[in-house]
């Protein structure tokens, strides 16, 4: 007999988590099954929250875009449990916009938006090539087999990143520990706490520098140019490290391993680098590393593409399935660098949509291209089934990456 | 081809401004999008198009 009051939910599933055998790269066959029945499906959140999941492009697009589906915090709750969901959001400083809506999220995002245009991230360019040369000299001299997450593509993006906040080189390192500590996969509550609180200490201290003697950086900028309180300024920069450290790292080192295993692609890129920009955007569409989330909850009652939505409920979109909507791309579960589409999602879209989609793009291209230039026969030290992906993480990716050359 | 520009609703992502740099432009001060060319020709239409589809805000309108 069925039960009255799930009558209407009997087809929610729960967040599906596992990929297929054999492909790395693909999204797990239930999304497919998912985007089959409809663009969105009821989605069962671990505590039996009744919501909704969103697989299609073109409702991927709706959804970002659409004011009446909120970022505030109030109610949200990730579909699958990840580490470090447990610690509370109360205490979070003042100004991390991601869990703004507008207008408070626009006066942030027009604060910021300057440091990160075109023009400003093409300034960035020789320094990015001049640190990235860096690590692949370390690299060589250091010689093969290597783990190319903690060899590269970790510190790449922590280099960027410390550089943009004006951090002093000497204090680096121990930055980059922390950073590490923060997002490893087997840190417990109580470790990670402990980092927070001395990344939170270096961050004051640097806030504190930039407001005596201010620098070129965008911290120093922030503080003769507005007038935020020392608060908000530190949750900028956490906003800054969650969203660009990890997600560089994971495109960086992911991207790596997919142009590994599709030699005929990494060869034809070898011999026309003109296909890079078009390789970037490919990478970021097919591997898609930001795999749950992004995540909203409905601020009212409301009919959304045929779909009734009550207040509360909370929609996560599935990017890797809306990157893979036949309706979006001819062939989606093609790996193809001369695909040339810039439309899919892998930076979201509306107002949240990636605030450094230009520097990540930028980064990925030096970052790939002055790999594989420097090691002409960069391979896989270890057979494929012996490489370890970040399941159930916000960001997919492989855990080492064992190159030799 | 005209177009118009909703600078409230631009997040200052400047997807346009890869998409057709001669048409859009990216403010110095706050990211937020400059129209440089209101009414460009029609061998830019695809371009245009494109930037338009593109902006995550929908910010962009041609006309
Ligand atoms: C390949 C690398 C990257 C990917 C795939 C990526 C992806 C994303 C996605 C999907 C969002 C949307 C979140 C939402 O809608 O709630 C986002 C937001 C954001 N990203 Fe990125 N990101 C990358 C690199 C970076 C870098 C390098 C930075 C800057 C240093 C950055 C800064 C931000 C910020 C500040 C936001 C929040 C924007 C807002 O809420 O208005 N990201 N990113
Ligand atoms: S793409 Fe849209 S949101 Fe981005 S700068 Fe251009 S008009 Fe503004």
């Amino acid at each position: 007999m069925v039960h009255s009051r799930a009558a209407g939910n009997h087809a929610a599933r729960p967040f599906p988590t596992a990929r297929p055998i054999g492909c790395p790269f693909d999204p797990p066959a239930a999304f497919t099954q998912a985007r089959e029945e409809c663009p969105i499906t009821p989605l069962r959140y671990p505590d039996g929250h009744i919501g909704h999941l969103v697989t299609g492009l073109g409702a991927a697009r709706a959804v970002l875009a659409d004011p009446r589906f909120s970022s505030l915090p109030a109610g949200k709750r990730s579909p699958v449990k990840v580490p470090g969901s447990e610690l509370s959001t109360d205490a979070l400083p003042a100004g991390m916009f991601v869990n703004m809506d507008p207008p408070e999220h626009t006066r942030y995002r027009r604060l910021l938006s300057k440091h990160f245009t075109i023009r400003r991230v093409r300034e960035l360019r020789p320094r990015i090539q001049e640190m990235t040369d860096r690590l692949l000299d370390a690299m060589a001299d250091q010689g093969g087999p290597a783990d190319l997450v903690k060899a590269f593509a970790k510190p790449l993006p922590t280099l960027v990143t410390s550089e943009l906040l004006g951090l002093p080189e000497a204090d680096r390192a121990e930055f980059g520990r922390h950073v590490d500590v923060l997002f490893s996969l087997s840190t417990s509550g109580e470790e990670m706490r402990r980092s927070m609180a001395t990344l939170g200490g270096m961050l004051h201290a640097l806030i504190a520098a930039a407001r005596k003697n201010p620098g070129t950086d965008i911290l120093g900028r922030l503080t003769v140019e507005t007038d935020l309180s020392d608060e908000e300024l530190l949750g900028i920069t956490i906003v800054l490290l969650i969203a660009g450290l990890e997600t560089t790292t994971n495109m960086l080192a992911l991207g790596t391993y997919a142009l590994l295993r599709h030699p005929g692609q990494l060869a034809a890129l070898r011999a026309d680098w003109s296909l890079m920009d078009d390789a970037v955007e490919e990478l970021l569409r097919y591997l898609s590393v930001v795999q749950i989330g992004p995540i909203r909850v409905a601020a009212e009652d409301f009919d959304f593409e045929g779909r009734s939505v009550r207040k509360g409920q909370v929609v996560t979109v599935s990017l890797p399935a809306a990157n893979r909507d036949p309706l979006g791309f001819e062939d989606p579960d093609t790996f193809d660098i001369r695909r040339g589409t810039t439309r899919h999602v892998a930076f979201g879209n509306g107002p949240h949509q990636c605030m450094g989609h230009h520097l990540a793009r930028l980064e990925l291209a030096i970052g790939y291209e002055s790999l594989l230039r420097r090691f002409p026969r960069l391979e896989l030290a270890a057979a494929a089934e012996g490489i370890a992906t970040r399941e159930m993480m916000v960001t997919y990716g492989v855990r080492e990456l064992p190159v030799r050359w | 081809m005209r177009i118009e520009v909703d600078e409230d609703l631009c997040c200052g992502a400047g997807s346009c401004v890869l998409a057709a740099p001669t048409v859009f432009d990216q403010n110095d001060d706050d990211g937020t999008v400059l129209l440089l060319d209101p009414a460009p020709g029609a061998e830019l239409g695809a371009a245009v198009r494109e930037a338009a589809a593109r902006c995550p805000t929908a910010a962009i309108r041609v006309v």
